[in-house]
């Protein structure tokens, strides 16, 4: 790559930051429109007059860093350009979106472009399209007459291929005196950097963000735009626009509770018009042992001091593409295959497709063979939205449901599973059956809810906060594999831990570059930093199933930030949580001294 | 990267001449190649010098132990002498990066490891101290710099060894010229104190033979207060050294890393120390001592509790 001169000029003047952006005179990002959007409003009720009659309002500028997606494998592909056509071994969430993008590109007909996606080393919803990085490892391959590899190194991945932007919400709410919210008003920016997001199949990459978050107010006023900065364009980030959302609001809640005098988990209970959540509220109260543990804000003796929060989170999507295909072909020997056009991004989704052949068949998952990750196989939706999972549940129990049916025709056995399964396969002969099917209405639904708790512990001298334990509770419908869905959930949790304490986008004012595009400055948590996660299920089959990837990231950032501010008597209103910060709302940080 | 020639020296004097004027000394590479990656420096050729005889060793005297610049971070972490004789080494080792890099990572690398600025680790960034005309960090993101310095650069030392050998009052033995320099730690980042350019105040071709340590302060400990619990850098680090006969100090340095350019002594708060039990009151004291003409910067201010914290923690930790 170095050995490719680009000639350019560095611009004149640039902005880097959402702040300075927001002023008119800042240096035009695109030339002739102001960097700031016009800001949008709408309005619930009549909020001003609602505030005169609240018992109690806070305040507070509660913000979000952009965050990096960071997978530990980078974008990138190995295309293969023949005379048959290409083959791309691709990094990427949507195979189809990629044969589609990589077609229209290189003008080749999307039945001459394969793409393969084996195996994969996180997404996070940055690796839909092909790329410029995609295509130009399929240009290179053509001139090269051989197959390219072109991945991308951590510091382009930092600066090229998306983010998650930031959020500067100014929130004002009150309550009435029973505790009831009454008027909510929010401003807020953020900036999803050069661009305003969203890659093909992605999604909302923009900075507006849901508000009010999960709770009902009658009388709302709420405004945002997004701020144009010189810095890396974003994309949708796992549960776009949620995690900012909960941290703000969830933060709002607790202040607000304080200002009430009220149990923050009783002013939960009280506002949150879902039931689901309202149950999930109290069973991860009594995980935590919230009764037991939880003291009024900063009450906890000593230099390091413990305390509680939670926060909730609610994620429409999650639902499945009608659009998912699938087939199986059933061999005389007994071995079955299931393929299906989707990829297995490292959730499982492979996992839960054998488990739901194993089930309707009367076979042990590890007797299917499970076939994803390439454009040949019926087509499947991007892993987008949580909705893998999903799509092939559904799609899986149409194909094997017809598969047995026929089975049972050809054998003439009543009931061709389990025991029955090899002596009917024997019938078929030499020639395996193959069945296709597509994706069933009724047997999911959308809309995940999902509490979580934290308990940390805050070092008031050096300022780091240790997260002791998350309890994360959450639903998806109808729960297909328990492992999976645990490590899903999981992560989640980590990364909203990163999320909550750690990671951050710097860029530079005075040079504008960005200060930290690799492992040892964008801090990332490690082994050491992961508390004891203890995942609560709730199972609720007549839901039919729901994905659970993104929902389960939502509310850690909130609950840890609560739980900080409820050990030390003050809010830290801004992420990450750093000790700095921490040291900074403890008061203790000198004045520095300009030199 | 760009391309380089690798070659393997079995003597010093062969160390030193198969590196004639531009190339590179390489024990652990981790921080050497790293900044061959970002293009930081290009040295026409690698020298390895892992294969020289009798780098790699720890010995026991009577008076001093020594220990060979080609010691692993590792085996400072695990060594069980190492660790009864100067616990604050062997809890600092533990401390450095992950168990991968201290498995490699020398003492004789890790001291003479170059600047972790931002601005200086950023490829597309010429500061002063890659022969630009400006400092960034000054003027605009210095959260992670120092609080003291006697030149115009502010990036801090982040060496943890360099940091607990400055407690431990040991001396760098370096090989110059053909002559064998003994430099206190205050010696060895002196130039780094004095030039924005300097990291330290080794000379092109200068190779650190060992690290000697005197047996005379049996009590140490070393801690350091990061943004996360493991594999990070410090924000701050405080090791400190001392013999502890009926109650009392004596002979006791404190030394501090990452908020200056050289690991940060007072000889004041030492002298202060010296006799004294090891209470609350005298420990607050000699921090505010140590931490006396900070300038804390616009990011970085949040360093001076920090600071007093891990000082009056460590202290008080060589009480055993
Ligand atoms: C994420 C991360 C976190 C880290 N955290 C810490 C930390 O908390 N504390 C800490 O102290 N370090 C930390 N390190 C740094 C690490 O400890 C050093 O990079 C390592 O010790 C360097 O040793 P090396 O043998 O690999 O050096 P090399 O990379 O081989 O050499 C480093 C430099 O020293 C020169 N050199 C090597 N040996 C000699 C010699 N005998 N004589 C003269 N010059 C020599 C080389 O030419 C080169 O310029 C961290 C590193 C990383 C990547
Ligand atoms: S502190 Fe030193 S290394 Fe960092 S920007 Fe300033 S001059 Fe460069």
């Amino acid at each position: 790559m170095r050995a490719i001169l680009v000639k350019a000029e560095p611009a004149p003047s640039f902005v880097v930051k959402e702040q300075d952006g927001l002023d008119p005179d800042s240096p035009q990002v695109w030339e002739g429109s102001a960097n700031a959007s016009t800001p949008r409003t709408r309005e619930n009720g009549n909020v001003d007059q609602a505030f005169g009659q609240c018992a109690a309002v806070i305040e507070g500028f509660y913000t979000t860093p952009v965050q990096i997606h960071n997978p530990m494998e980078t974008h990138g592909n190995t295309v293969s350009w023949t005379g048959e056509g290409i083959t791309a071994w691709s990094s990427t969430q949507g195979i189809s979106s990629v044969r589609d993008g990589l077609a229209g590109a290189l003008k080749m007909d999307q039945s001459k472009v394969r793409v393969i996606t084996d195996f994969m080393g996180g997404g996070f919803g940055a690796k839909f399209g092909a790329g410029v990085e995609g295509v130009l490892a399929a240009r290179l391959s053509k001139e090269a007459g051989a197959p390219v590899r072109l991945m991308l190194t951590r510091f382009d991945q930092a600066l090229a291929v998306g983010n998650r932007p930031s959020s500067f919400q100014k929130i004002k709410m009150g309550a009435l005196a029973d505790g009831t919210l009454h008027a909510f008003e929010m401003e807020n920016y953020g900036t999803a950097g050069i661009g305003a997001g969203g890659d093909a199949g992605g999604g909302g990459g923009g900075a507006n963000i849901p508000a009010p978050y999960l709770y009902k107010v009658d009388n709302a006023r709420v405004t945002q735009r997004s701020v144009a900065v010189n810095a890396g364009s974003a994309r949708a980030f796992r549960a776009p626009g949620n995690p900012p959302a909960s941290f703000g609001m969830e933060s709002a809640m607790d202040d607000l509770a304080v200002k009430l005098g009220m149990d923050p988990l009783d002013f939960r209970l009280k506002n949150d018009p879902s039931p689901i959540r309202r149950k999930e509220l109290r069973l991860g109260a009594d995980k935590i042992g919230w009764k037991q543990k939880y003291r009024p804000p900063g009450t906890c003796p000593g230099i390091v001091k413990t305390g509680l929060g939670c926060a909730g989170a609610a994620w429409p999507a999650g639902g499945g593409s009608p659009f998912t295909q699938g087939e199986a072909q059933i061999n005389p020997d007994g071995s079955i295959e299931l393929r299906l056009g989707v990829q297995d991004i490292g959730t499982g989704t492979k996992t839960v497709i054998a488990v739901v052949a194993a089930e309707i068949l009367g076979l042990t998952p590890e007797q299917i063979t499970v076939r994803v990750g390439d454009t040949q196989y019926p087509a499947g939706p991007g892993s987008g939205g949580s909705t893998t999972c999903a799509s092939v549940s559904p799609t899986v129990n149409d194909v094997c449901n017809q598969a047995l049916d026929q089975l049972q025709k050809l054998s003439g056995m009543a009931d061709a599973r389990g025991q029955n399964w090899f002596d009917a396969c024997k019938k078929l002969g030499i020639s395996p059956l193959t069945v296709h099917g597509r994706w069933q209405k009724g047997l999911s639904s959308s809309h995940a809810c999902g509490v979580q708790f934290a308990e940390v512990a805050v070092d008031t001298e050096t300022g780091l906060v240790t997260v002791q334990k998350v309890v994360a509770v959450h639903d998806c419908g109808l729960i297909i594999d328990q492992l999976t869905l645990a490590s899903q959930i999981n992560g989640g949790v980590i990364m909203g831990m990163g999320y909550a304490l750690y990671e951050e986008r710097v860029m530079d004012d005075l040079s504008g570059v960005m200060l930290n595009p690799n492992f040892e400055t964008y801090k990332l948590p490690g082994i050491a930093d992961v508390p004891d996660i203890e995942v609560v299920l709730v199972n609720m089959p007549e839901r039919g199933v729901i994905g659970i990837g993104e929902p389960s990231t939502v509310p850690t950032a909130g609950a840890i930030a609560n739980a900080v501010a409820n050990a030390i008597g003050v809010r830290v209103p801004s992420l990450p949580i750093t000790p700095a910060k921490v040291l900074a709302a403890l008061g203790k940080v000198p004045p520095s001294i300009k030199s | 990267m760009k391309a380089f020639e690798y070659a393997t020296a079995f003597s010093t004097a062969s160390a030193r001449d198969l590196l004639a004027d531009d190339g590179a000394y390489i024990a652990g590479g981790n921080d050497l190649l790293g900044r061959l990656k970002e293009y930081l420096d290009s040295p026409p050729r690698l020298v390895n010098i892992k294969a020289i005889p009798g780098l790699d060793s720890i010995q026991h005297g009577d008076d001093f132990c020594t220990i060979g610049s080609l010691v692993t971070v590792a085996r400072l972490e695990t060594d069980p002498r190492i660790r009864s004789l100067f616990p604050g080494l062997q809890q600092a080792a533990a401390e450095i990066a992950s168990p991968q890099i201290r498995n490699v990572a020398t003492v004789g690398g890790n001291l003479a490891q170059h600047s972790r600025c931002w601005y200086y680790r950023q490829r597309d960034i010429q500061c002063l101290k890659k022969n630009g005309d400006l400092c960034y960090a000054r003027n605009s993101d210095n959260r992670y710099h120092s609080l003291f310095s006697g030149n115009d650069c502010i990036s801090p030392v982040v060496s943890s060894l360099g940091t607990t050998f400055a407690a431990l009052d040991a001396t760098a033995v370096v090989l110059s010229q053909g002559r064998e320099l003994r430099w206190s730690m205050a010696e060895f980042y002196a130039d780094a104190w004095k030039m924005h350019l300097a990291h330290n105040s080794l000379k092109p071709g200068d190779l650190i033979l060992r690290v000697e340590i005197p047996l005379s302060r049996p009590r140490s400990a070393y801690l350091q207060a990061s943004d996360k619990h493991v594999f990070d850098w410090a924000l701050v680090s405080c090791a400190a050294a001392a013999d502890f006969v009926d109650g009392k100090l004596t002979s006791p340095r404190v030394a501090l890393g990452s908020i200056s350019p050289v690991p940060h002594q007072m000889d004041k708060a030492n002298q202060f120390l010296e006799g004294k039990p090891l209470d609350s009151d005298t420990v607050a004291h000699a921090a505010d001592l140590l931490l006396a003409g900070a300038k804390p910067l616009e990011h970085n201010a949040y360093k001076v509790p920090m600071a007093h914290a891990l000082i009056c923690r460590t202290l008080l930790k060589l009480k055993g």
